[in-house]
Order: C-alpha cells, then structure tokens, then sequence
C-alpha cells in the first residue's frame, strides 16, 4: 500500500465514521425518545423526527440576540467541529483510525470540552439571567464530573500502561480478562455517570422539559434560535452518541475492525451501530423509570462517580 | 496486569467488597444499605471460596460456605428484623454529608494503599497485592461508624470493619487457623446479636433508635 | 492439670448457676470457685517458679509464671467481687429492680466473664487468647446493661461498639502476625506464644511495625488507653459494682497482659524504641486526658473509672520502660491495684445502695455517719492514691526508679506531676464526701460484716504485699523474665 492510498483510506475511514456520527446523533435521539414514549404509552414521533427538525431549523432565518457577539455565533459551530475532529479519529468502527496515535484519551475528553466551554459563554453573553443560570448550572456539573471522568481515564490506563484509545481497546480485544477487571469496569462505570451529566439526560437533567427551575442545559440554548438551535442539537446528540460509542467499545469491544480491510470496516460499523443502539435504548428505559435528582443532591452522584474512578484507580494500581 | 481467570475473579470479587462498602456510604436507605451488606457478605464468601478452590483447601470452602450462610443471609435478616420497627429508616442527617464522605472514603483507600506497602510486599501472591482493598473496607467502616447517627449505621460499620478485616485476612494468609477462624466468626455473630438486642431494648423501652437521643453519660 | 482446674471450677460453678434458680447458696458456691482458684493459682504459680512451664491440650494452654500471676489476680478480685454479687443481687430483689431469673443470669454471666478472663491468661496461643479476651466483650455487656436503665443501656451500647472495634483492630495485628510468622517458617505457623517468642528476631520488621501498632490499638482499646478510651468511664460508672470492680481490677489487666506479650515479641523484631514509642504515647496521653477529666468530675463511680485509667497509663509508661525492674513493678500494680480498686467499687456500689446516689455533692460525712463503709472508702482511696504502707507505693516507686534508668527521666517526672495533681483532685473528692459534722437527727449506722470483713482483708493484704516481698518476690521475678 503506497502511502497516496494510504492518505485515502484514512481519510475515507474519517469521513464514514464523521457520517456516522453525524447522521447516528439525531436518530439516537430520536429512538431514545421512541423508546420512552412507548413504555409510556404514547405512539410517539417517527424515529426519524429529530432529523426533519433538524431541516427545519439549518433553514430558518439566521436570528441573533441584539446584543450577542461573535461568541454566541461561535459555540454552536465550535460544539460540532470539536465532535466532529474527534469523531474521526476515535476508534469508533476500527482500531485503526486516521491519526489513531494522538488520539489520546486526555487529549480528545478535552477537546470535546472545549465545544461546552463555549456553548456556557454563548449563553452567558446575551446577559439574559436564563443563560447565566444555565451556564453556572452546567459548569457546576462539569466541574463535579470532571476529576471523575480524569481519575477513570487514568484507572484505564494504568494497567494498560497507555491512555492512547485505541491502544485501549485493542487491549480490550486481545485480553477480554482485562475487560473484567475491577480497575475497567469501576472506570467505565464511572465514566457512564459523566457521560450521563456531561449530556444532560436524567437522572442529572431532564432533556424534556422546560420547566426553568430544574433545567440545566436548555436553559443554556435558550436563546438560541434557527441554524444556531439547530447545530447546537446536533453538535448534543452528535457527542452523546461519540461517548457511548467509545463506552461500548471499551466496555464490549468485539466487533470492532482491528484488520485494514472494507469488509472488516463494514463489520466494524454495524456492530458499533447495533451496540450504540443498545446503549441508547438501555439508557431511554432507566430513564423511563428514574427521576431527575434535585439540584443539590447532584453532587452526590457525581461524588459517586468519582469514588468509582478513585476505587478503579486504586484496585488498578494494587493488582498491577 | 494479572491475566488468569483466577486472578480475575479474585480482583473482581474483592473490588465488590469495596464497592459495597462505599455504596452503604452513598445510600441513605437504610434497608438498601442491609442490602448491600449482604451482598459484600457474598463477595467476602465468594473471595475465600475462590481462594479455596484455587489451593484445594477443603476447610476455607468449608469456611466460605459458613461465611455466605452468615453474612450474606443470618446477618442482614437479624438486621432488616430491627429495621421493621423503626418507621423512618433513613439516614437522614449524617455528620458528614454524603459527597465528602464519597470523597473521604477515596482519601481512606488511597491512605489504605500506602499503609499496606510493608504487608504487600511480604505477600508476593495475587491475593496479596489486593491486601489495601480490605484495609480500605475496614477504614471506610470506621468513618461510616464515627460520621452515621443511626443505631443500625453503626451495626453495619462494624460489619464493614470485620468484613475487611476477615477480607486481609483471607488475602493475606488464606485464613488464621481454622480455631481462631471460627471463633472470630462466632464473635461477630453474637455481637450483632447483641447489639440486636441492645437496640431493641433501646426502642421498645426508650423509644430511641438515634444514637444522638443517647446523650446521659458524659464528661 | 492444674491449669485444667483453674478453668473447670468457675465454669461449673456458672453451668450450676445456670441449672438452679437464684439462690444465696448459688453465690456462695461461685464464692468458693473463686477462691478455689485463687488457691489453685497459687499453688501453680510456686510449682512454675519451681519447675518452669506447664502445658495442656496440645499448645491451647500453656501456665507459666506470668500466667499464673495473672491468675491470682483474677482468683483475687473475683473472690472479693463474687462475694459482693451475693450482697448486691439479695439487695436488688428485695428493692424488686431485679427478677430470680435475672439474678440466676447474672450470676451465669460473671462466672463465664470469670472463666473466659481465666482462659486468656492461660491460652498458649495468641488466637485463643484473642477468642478469649473477645468473649469477655461480649458477655460483660449484659453485665453492664444489667440495671436496665437509660443509661446503663446506653454505656452498654458504647462499650460494645467501642470495644468490638478494638478486638477487631486487634484480631487484624493478630493476623498480621501469623503472616510474618508463616513467612519466616516458609508456611508453617502456629501463632504459640513460645513459638512467636523464638522466632521473634527474624519477623519481617515492617510487617511487625503496623501489627503492633495495631495491636496497642486493638488492646489498648479494652485496656482503656486513649484515644479509644471513651465506653470505660460510661460502663464502669453504670455497671453494677461487682462488675465494675471486676473489669477494672481485671479485665483492664487481662488486656494489658496481651499487650506485655505481644511487646516482647515486637522487641525482638523491632528492637525497643518502636514499642516504647507507642507505649509512651498511648500511656502519657492516657495520663492527660485521665487527669483532666478527673479534676473536675461529679460522680464517684465515674471519678474511679477516671482513676482506673490513669493507673493503666502509668502502667503503659512502666512497660513502656521495660526492663526487668520496671515488669516487676507493672505486675504489682496490676495486683495493688486490682484489690484497691476492687475495694473502692464495691465500697461505692454500697454507697450506692445506702445513699441512693452516685453523685459526689450529695454524699457527706460518711465518716462520723456510717463509719465503716468511710473508712473502707477512705483506706481504699489512700491505697490508690499510693500511700505507704500499700503495695501500690512500692510499685509506683519501682515503675519511676525503672524509669528513670532507661533514660526517660522527663516521663517519670511527666507521671509524678499528673498523679500529684489526681492526688489533690482524688483528695478534694474525698474530702468532700468523707468529712463534715452528723446533724443531730441523723443516727450512726452500721455496715454489715458481709461488706466489711472482705475488703479489709483486701485492704490488708494489698498493704502486707507493700510492707512484705517474700510472697511473690520470686513469681515476679519469674514472671517478669518471661517478657523480657
């Protein structure tokens, strides 16, 4: 394989799985919402609703808050991109993705965070109090969530003696007894309480409603209008679905490609699809049957998750 | 990084000990918390069976079995006996809340960790590199008997600390003589019985069943 | 054989007292098991000095000199305390606070107490030992709780929990131990104390280290030592004062025995300054906190607990010490003060009967008033406060003097200040329920001979032990080498 083929498999690898994500983050959502209003009883809007939003809204008009800056135009379109980059070099399908060397576990959890960092600013620069609320909220979040989701990466990395993804998951792969290691599972069950928060599902915030004493993240967008409402959906789901994706490859990594090859990669898509797909549908269920927490009994939980990190770390570090 | 089955099942069976006790820190409930005690019950009898079975130890299986009937069943049933009586079985009020304490039991392994260093390097098998997971069980049952307020918090804090006690013992030596080993399960079977009673006596004369209503003899 | 006999007689005696309803006649059968024991210890303790150890069952149990020191001890302050039960449980029914059926308890309760400290001291291996001393926690609680009042339930509910976790922390150093043991004979470990004893200097040190430690922790716990010493002044100011005389003339010494052991075999490993550390620490602690609370204290059952611990700290110093000289003295005390405060708690469970309260402000002239109960009050108050002619003067002359030879000048010095300061405090008390003028109404009451004839003999022994050495020179010289 000459390296001009090379350049072109990889970047075909980076624009499926981008595709991917891009195209599996609405209809995420939009089965998760099926899912919970069928155990609720409604028949609930086609799977492939939030996608025609979606259109609807890329095609309004652009409306922006008189007093907004260049910040607020920003957050949106840096949220996606920031996905986006990371989505085509996590080993999503394979674990050989493009640039698979720097996909470093660190390095992508902060990338993606700087699409939320500037998703808060976006709020906090209309001045409007909805905003600054939400923003205060999330970032209170995300600073609860944050320890935990740094001490799981590094409870992973211990035993595998790197924090490279998809060094990670090939280790998964190649000694399935790693997998079930106290050190993994206590990190990817912390890691699942970050992913929960980080995306505003319940029990953390509750993505359906608007009620604005207990909304966190939709107070957040609420000034967000047309195209701008319509990426920041996106660039959500599109990261919701990035996440779960690297859980269940880290969790569950069978399936993955981990030879060059179309079949293999094709394999690799479906499995990830059908495993992404399971994760969603598990997590729409428990939200069917939990509530979303008060605010101050967050901490809580996000304590919880970091204590499993701590545990992982530690049970990591003895059983080396 | 182990790679055996054994070793795996050994880490995971201990991780559960751990995790259970940090869960009776996480959970206000006090009938889950039971609960999750009775799970690390198993977990502990699971580590000694495992153990047993991987060194052909007939009398720790034997000891395993006698763990898991006690911990895991006799135990947690006396217990839920108690918690029938007591309407509001909540812990509501710890001196600690319940965040900081997550964060102090991380603080307590890591302190675990270190502390055991001397022991882990005496024991160079699987098990004892997973020596800290106990101490750590045993230091988290005693911040959860100094911070809870409840009289069965204080039960089960005890039972943490026994439960990783009995845990380092089985990880360090596979257990003391099998003697010593069964009077030291008898113990705490006829301490929590004791303390059933007390905490009976306590309710059905007193009405009591917070420890801060206790307040008669001090200094 | 004889050693089998020491455990049999009060063990019957209890299974007796369980078979039969509440009878005087059952108590003075415990009575005399007690006393049979107390001779039998000392029987054993001159064949041991004689002939050296003595074994049976195996490694179970092992007598030597200081074991059956030990022993008499217990033969000692039980013979006085079950003798007193008699007098407190015929009270207690007649007041009707308390059923047969629950005399009959109480009666199976001391004796298993008894039997079970008598195991401890006994047992040739750590773990019985450890089962042993664990035993005492629990049926002591019952004890404890006997009264069944608010607050005996509550000092009971502390005393458990405290001390569980103590025994528990304990058993963790126990296991400890085995595993350096198993190390150093490649697997094979008995947990004997002869066999730790002999391979004591090739125990890994750093294992050793934190067994120890927590072993001072775990026993000092039912020792009494600060920090873990907060149930002892709650269940020895609430149990009944048998009981109370009993764990604290006993049962305190019983757990500080485990810990002179287990010393001796962290010497070896470790070499002196890591055990004298702790013990310094634990004992000079103890010293503080006992003398502050003591100063200001308003309950005389609770200021003898107080009491109690301080003399637990000076013996921690004295073992802390640890030269042969200092050994001696510790295990004299240990024996002074058993009787004295043996004397003092059932004195103050008398009190108690007669004057309806434990508090120190309401009690007066007890000396012109009731004269002997006073004067035991007051002759068992200067044995304890460490007045010549008691043994207790020598023994603390001895600890300080051993003291100061290894070296540790400012702790003897440290001891001197806090006991002079509990002796003025001890003093005030005293003075303050002991002196004062009989109004006129008032008659002069007698004190029955069931009480007094007992203690003075106590009071007379404790002081012919301080005035005499040729009783027990040579056991505790023997017993004394045994540790070093």
């Amino acid at each position: 394989m000459n390296s001009v083929e090379s350049v072109c498999v990889a970047g075909l690898v980076a624009i499926v799985q981008i595709g991917a994500v891009l195209v599996g983050g609405p209809l995420l959502l939009g089965v998760m919402r099926k899912v919970r209003s069928r155990l609720e009883g409604r028949r609930g809007a086609p799977i492939h609703q939030p996608l025609l939003d979606l259109r609807k809204l890329i095609t309004k008009q652009r409306l922006r808050p008189f007093e907004a800056s260049w910040v607020f135009g920003f957050g949106p379109v840096i949220l996606v991109a920031t996905v986006a980059a990371v989505a085509a070099i996590s080993p999503l399908a394979t674990t050989r993705p493009p640039l698979g060397q720097s996909s470093d576990f660190f390095a992508i959890i902060f990338v993606l965070l700087l699409g939320s960092v500037f998703l808060a600013l976006g709020a906090l620069d209309t001045g409007t109090p909805f905003g600054g609320m939400g923003s205060s909220r999330a970032m209170t979040v995300g600073a609860l969530a944050e320890p935990a989701l740094l001490v799981a990466i590094l409870a992973m990395s211990i035993p595998a003696h790197t924090s490279n993804l998809p060094a990670l998951v090939r280790i998964g792969l190649a000694h399935p007894v790693v997998i079930a290691s106290p050190a993994r599972l206590l990190a990817l069950g912390s890691f699942l309480v970050v992913i929960l928060a980080e995306s505003g599902r319940l029990p953390v915030d509750n993505p359906s409603t608007h009620l604005e004493l207990t909304m966190i993240h939709e107070a957040m967008v609420l000034e967000y209008a047309g195209p701008d409402l319509g990426l920041t959906m996106l660039g959500e789901s599109m990261r919701l679905v990035l996440l779960l994706g690297l859980l269940v490859n880290l969790l569950v990594p069978w399936g993955v490609a981990d030879r060059p090859g179309a079949l293999a990669f094709v394999i690799g898509l479906v499995a990830l699809v059908g495993k992404v797909l399971l994760a969603g549908v598990a997590i729409a269920v428990f939200e069917v049957f939990s509530a979303k927490l008060r605010l101050f009994r967050l901490p809580e939980l996000l304590a919880g998750g970091f204590i499993l990190a701590v545990l992982g770390a530690v049970t990591a570090v003895v059983s080396r | 990084m182990s790679s055996s089955p054994f070793a795996s099942l050994l880490e995971i069976a201990a991780g559960l000990v751990i995790v259970c006790a940090v869960v009776t820190l996480w959970r206000r409930s006090l009938s889950a918390i039971v609960k999750t005690l009775a799970v690390q019950g198993v977990a502990l009898g699971a580590v000694a069976l495992i153990l047993g079975l991987h060194q052909h130890d007939g009398v720790l299986v034997g000891v395993a079995c006698l763990i898991i009937a006690a911990k895991g069943a006799v135990i947690p049933t006396l217990l839920a006996r108690v918690l029938a009586r007591d309407p509001r079985s909540r812990e509501s009020t710890p001196l600690v809340n319940v965040p900081a304490s997550l964060v102090g039991a991380g603080a307590l392994t890591v302190l675990a960790y270190s502390a055991t260093r001397p022991v882990v390097a005496l024991v160079a098998t699987t098990a004892g590199q997973l020596i800290p997971l106990g101490l750590a069980t045993m230091l988290i049952g005693f911040f959860s008997m100094i911070v809870r307020r409840k009289a069965i918090s204080q039960i089960v804090g005890l039972l943490l600390v026994d439960n990783g006690i009995a845990l380092v013992a089985f990880l360090a030596t596979a257990g003391v003589p099998l003697l010593v080993e069964l009077g030291a399960s008898l113990d705490v079977l006829l301490v929590v019985v004791v303390l059933r009673v007390l905490a009976a006596q306590l309710w059905s004369r007193f009405g009591v069943f917070d420890l801060d209503q206790l307040r008669e003899l001090r200094d | 054989m004889l050693a089998i006999a020491l455990l049999v007689f009060p063990a019957g005696a209890g299974l007796v007292a369980a078979a039969t309803p509440w009878r005087r006649w059952v108590g003075w059968l415990c009575t005399a098991s007690l006393v049979t024991v107390l001779v039998l210890a000392v029987v054993l303790s001159t064949q041991v000095v004689r002939t050296g150890p003595i074994g049976a069952f195996g490694s179970v149990l092992r007598v030597d000199a200081l074991s059956a020191f030990m022993a008499i001890v217990i033969g000692a302050v039980g013979a006085l305390a079950t003798c007193q039960s008699v007098r407190y449980l015929d009270n207690e029914i007649r007041i009707g606070r308390c059923s047969v059926r629950h005399a009959s308890l109480y009666a199976v309760l001391v004796q298993g107490f008894i039997s079970a400290m008598l195991l401890a001291v006994l047992a040739g291996n750590v773990g019985v030992m450890w089962v042993a001393i664990e035993a005492t926690t629990i049926i002591t609680t019952f004890l404890v709780g006997h009264r069944q009042t608010r607050g005996s339930l509550e000092a009971s509910w502390k005393y458990v929990i405290i001390c569980s976790v103590g025994i528990a922390v304990a058993f963790l150093g126990t296991v400890l131990v085995y595993l350096a043991e198993q190390h150093v004979g490649h697997g094979h470990a008995t947990l004997t104390w002869t066999s730790l004893l002999t391979v004591s200097h090739h125990l890994n040190p750093g294992v050793m280290r934190i067994a120890f430690a927590l072993l001072v922790l775990g026993y000092g716990t039912k020792v009494g030592l600060a920090p873990m010493h907060s149930w002892l002044p709650d269940a020895h100011g609430q149990a009944p004062a048998p009981v109370s005389a009993l764990m604290s003339g006993v049962l305190l010494s019983v757990a500080f025995y485990a810990l002179l052991r287990f010393k001796s075999i962290a010497d070896g490993a470790l070499g002196v300054a890591f055990p004298r550390g702790l013990l310094l620490a634990a004992g000079l602690l103890t010293l503080i906190v006992a003398t502050s609370l003591l100063i200001k204290q308003r309950d005389y059952k609770r200021m003898l607990a107080y009491s109690s611990m301080e003399h637990m700290g000076l013996l921690a110093l004295g073992a802390a010490a640890g030269t042969p000289l200092a050994i001696a003295a510790v295990l004299l005390h240990i024996l002074g003060h058993g009787l004295a405060k043996g004397v003092l708690f059932l004195t103050s469970g008398e009190l108690l009967h007669v004057e309806g309260t434990s508090d120190i402000d309401q009690i007066r002239a007890l000396l012109v008033r009731r004269p002997a109960l006073g004067g035991l009050f007051a002759f068992g108050l200067a044995a304890l406060l460490g007045l010549p002619p008691f043994s207790l003067f020598v023994s603390e002359l001895n600890m300080i003097r051993a003291e100061t030879r290894v070296g540790l000048g400012w702790v003897a010095v440290f001891s001197l200040v806090c006991m002079a300061v509990i002796f003025a405090a001890l003093l005030t008390h005293g003075r303050r329920m002991l002196l004062g003028a009989r109004e006129a109404h008032e008659p002069v009451q007698a004190t029955p001979a069931i009480v007094t004839v007992p203690l003075v003999g106590a009071l007379i022994a404790c002081a012919a032990l301080g005035v005499l050495a040729w009783p027990l020179g040579a056991l505790l010289h023997a017993a004394a080498r045994v540790v070093v």
